[in-house]
């Protein structure tokens, strides 16, 4: 009992939460294996894997050349044959180098072969900005595979769901784009030790409030959080909602959110032209919260522009905390 | 000094009157009080004074102009002055609205934030528009405070509430209380409240009562000392009976009721050309109700007695401070009573409120001393004011009617 106790107050980051789901699943059936760039003896480029290569040997630790194609390619290959691959990208602006892979064969093959095969494939790769390593490591490119049927997209943005959707993923049998965001990588947090699942397609209301439903997901949800935090100050109290998975949408809880506070306001690193945002504005149009809507749904995204290297600039091309406190305070406010 | 000339509200349901001629040329020199020009409302020519010396000037009203009254017609300027710069004539102000109507509706405000011009539509919010539905409000009467006069669902329920208190501002009192233009102070704001609801209500009706009801006010003071004794004896009786404390609001109210039908220039309404003389007295019980004034009614009060009265009088003081009362039951009064002896307040005025003709304003009861035999008496006295619309009640008249109420409340034992 006791032991529960401080295992509920177990912190880690969401960096050690990746690792611990790896870990565990890789321990749980022998059919779990990464592979990806430097993951063995350098640990991957975030250290997200260390430790793994002198516990699991590099047969399941699998080093591989540069080649974002290779890697997808053995892994959708892998995958058909029964194993459960964990490919990590090293940057998510790489992944456009696996594109075909991912788009033409991974996403396709279960149903252009009458269900006789399935693509049970979590690809792993940290994205967004913030880290000054400008326009070609900085992409948040999760709207791309949204339009792609057959797969998955799901964006974490706590340790604590960062491994539970993780070991989610790992057990699905359809290919997952799983974004993680670098700088959420030392965010701390509360995750229990033993292995859990969350289901892939289930929102989290992560603030409750009446006056405005902020959508966000990744980062934005700390950052939205914290906006939230401040506006409360202010006699405006927010719900954000942490999508957490893009694809399965879960659109009932969105719904919902909005049915209440009759106001939305969605948030995305990603640019705003053709983004997650358009998506998610028109599910909520297009749903039984339309009759509640007390103003425009609005967005807060990217700026389409490529992320600047310049640290001020690239602070500026993506929403932070003050730019969701006005924005939120604004549409709340708006004909009350 | 520059000298608006308006065309006046002769009559109390005019809106708008026909400007008949000008008995001055522009640019002529005219006299306070001579006459200025004709008016025709609906039921007669009027000839209409000059209300200042000077300069006629800026002349806009012509021959069979239909005009909304409190419109500028003319200025009058004092040598040397010119025209005030941009003087244009007032937009139009066209619904008619009904003074004395009992629609319940309020009338379309002048202009219509959520409707593009020209088109027709409404600019409101899906909640909103799914609320007017849903409470049958036409969304075009609704004034929208979102951007570019968008409607949303505050709107929708600030305007329902105005309908549910089913007092009508109209555009008459709307138009004798213009928008002062007068620089606001450079002060910091602590809040900015919007002039909504029952807030609005009361100001466009107070707004209209003071500016079309010449009021005089006539006070004395009562002795309370039997009223007190009756209200010691009946107290329990009237508790074991009707459940709620004999007040003496209840008493006053009893008395008045009585009272009033002896005087029934104070229990009329003036409607246009006639003046009702009402055979009930439905009474008014002004109450302060959280930040503002609403008047629930005891209908027939001549005919109840006074523990009927206690007992309609606890039962709506309740229901108002629940804010469970219906339409029905604050509005319809013929005579009000207000008072505002709890707050230690020992005499006061008030504005009549329409279309009433007289307001009762009482005051607390004081300890007084009072001279009797050789000698000086502690006695409770309370002081009772009664306002009256002058254009029907005479001071004579307001008077028998205070002193009627006097003798009554001192020798209250006629009123079981």
């Amino acid at each position: 009992m006791k032991e529960n106790v401080e295992n509920r107050k177990r912190e880690i980051t969401y960096l050690e939460a990746v690792r611990e789901a790896m870990v565990q699943e890789m321990r749980r059936d022998p059919e779990v294996f990464l592979l990806g760039e430097d993951v063995g003896v350098y640990g991957g480029a975030f250290g997200v894997s260390r430790g793994m290569l002198e516990e699991f040997g590099p047969a399941r630790v699998r080093e591989t050349p540069i080649s974002e194609a290779a890697i997808a390619g053995a892994a959708t290959g892998a995958a058909l044959m029964g194993m459960r691959p964990i490919a990590e990208i090293m940057f998510m602006d790489f992944i456009t180098i696996s594109m075909n892979q991912l788009v033409n064969q991974a996403a396709k093959i279960h149903f252009m072969f009458g269900g006789k095969a399935s693509i049970p494939l979590v690809v792993r790769t940290p994205a967004g900005s913030g880290t000054g390593a400008a326009a070609q490591h900085c992409q948040s490119l999760e709207a791309l595979f949204m339009n792609v049927p057959g797969i998955k997209v799901v964006t974490p943005s706590t340790p604590y769901d960062v491994k539970g959707l993780l070991v989610a993923s790992i057990r699905d049998n359809n290919p997952v784009i799983f974004v993680e965001h670098k700088l959420l990588y030392r965010t701390k947090g509360s995750v229990p030790e033993e292995p859990y699942a969350i289901p892939l397609g289930k929102a989290e209301v992560k603030r409750e409030g009446h006056d405005l439903t902020v959508v966000a997901y990744s980062i934005m949800v700390p950052r939205a959080l914290e906006a939230a935090e401040q506006l409360s100050t202010e006699g405006i109290q927010l719900e954000v909602v942490d999508a957490r998975c893009l694809k399965p949408l879960d659109k009932e809880t969105i719904v919902q959110s909005v049915c209440k506070t009759g106001r939305v306001l969605i948030v995305h690193e990603a640019p705003v032209t053709g983004g997650v945002g358009g998506e998610l504005a028109a599910v909520i149009a297009d749903s039984e919260a339309f009759d509640f809507l007390d103003a425009p749904i609005r967005r807060l995204a990217g700026r389409d522009v490529p992320i600047p290297y310049n640290r001020t600039l690239e602070r500026a091309a993506v929403p932070q905390v003050e730019d969701i406190v006005a924005a939120a305070r604004a549409l709340a406010r708006e004909g009350r | 000094m520059v000298r608006e000339v308006i065309m006046p509200k002769v009559d109390m349901v005019m809106d708008e009157g026909t400007f008949v001629e000008w008995l001055k040329e522009e640019g002529e020199h005219v006299k306070k009080g001579e006459p200025l020009f004709i008016i025709l409302t609906d039921k007669a020519n009027i000839e209409i004074e000059a209300p200042a010396d000077g300069i006629l000037s800026g002349v806009k009203a012509q021959p069979g102009d239909v005009i909304p009254v409190t419109d500028v017609i003319a200025h009058i300027l004092e040598p040397g002055e010119e025209l005030p710069a941009g003087v244009k004539a007032k937009p139009t102000v066209a619904p008619r609205a009904d003074v004395s109507g009992d629609t319940g509706a309020a009338p379309a405000p002048p202009t219509v934030g959520g409707s593009e011009p020209g088109t027709g539509k409404v600019r409101a919010t899906p909640v909103a528009r799914r609320l007017a539905a849903e409470m049958g409000i036409d969304l075009a009467r609704v004034t929208g405070r979102g951007p570019r006069g968008r409607i949303h669902k505050a709107d929708v329920l600030a305007f329902a509430d105005r309908q549910q208190v089913a007092i009508h501002p109209t555009e008459v009192a709307r138009a004798a209380a213009p928008v002062l233009e007068v620089p606001l102070p450079d002060a910091r704001k602590k809040e900015v409240v919007p002039l909504t609801g029952p807030r609005k209500i009361i100001a466009d009706r107070m707004t209209y009562s003071a500016f079309t009801a010449p009021h005089i006010s006539l006070s004395l003071r009562v002795d309370m000392s039997e009223a007190a004794r009756l209200r010691a004896r009946l107290i329990q009786p009237l508790e074991e009976k009707t459940g709620q404390r004999l007040s003496f609001t209840a008493i006053l109210a009893r008395a008045v009721a009585t009272v009033l039908p002896r005087h029934p220039y104070l229990n009329a309404s003036l409607n246009g050309e006639e003046i009702i003389l009402w055979d009930d007295v439905h009474l008014g019980i002004a109450t302060s109700v959280e930040d503002y004034l609403i008047v629930p009614v005891i209908r027939e009060a001549q005919d109840k007695n006074l523990e009927q009265i206690v007992a309609e009088l606890g039962d709506l003081a309740e229901r108002a401070r629940t804010r469970r009362l219906t339409p029905g039951e604050m509005t319809g009064s013929t005579f009000t009573i207000s008072n505002l002896g709890m707050f230690d307040i020992e005499s006061f005025t008030a504005i009549v409120n329409p279309p009433e003709s007289a307001i009762l304003a009482v005051g607390k009861i004081v300890d007084t001393p009072v001279g009797e035999g050789d000698g000086i008496v502690l006695r409770p006295t309370m002081s009772l004011t009664v306002c009256v619309d002058h254009r029907i009640v005479d001071g004579a008249t307001a008077a028998r009617f205070l002193a009627e109420l006097k003798t009554t409340l001192e020798n209250p034992y006629l009123l079981i």
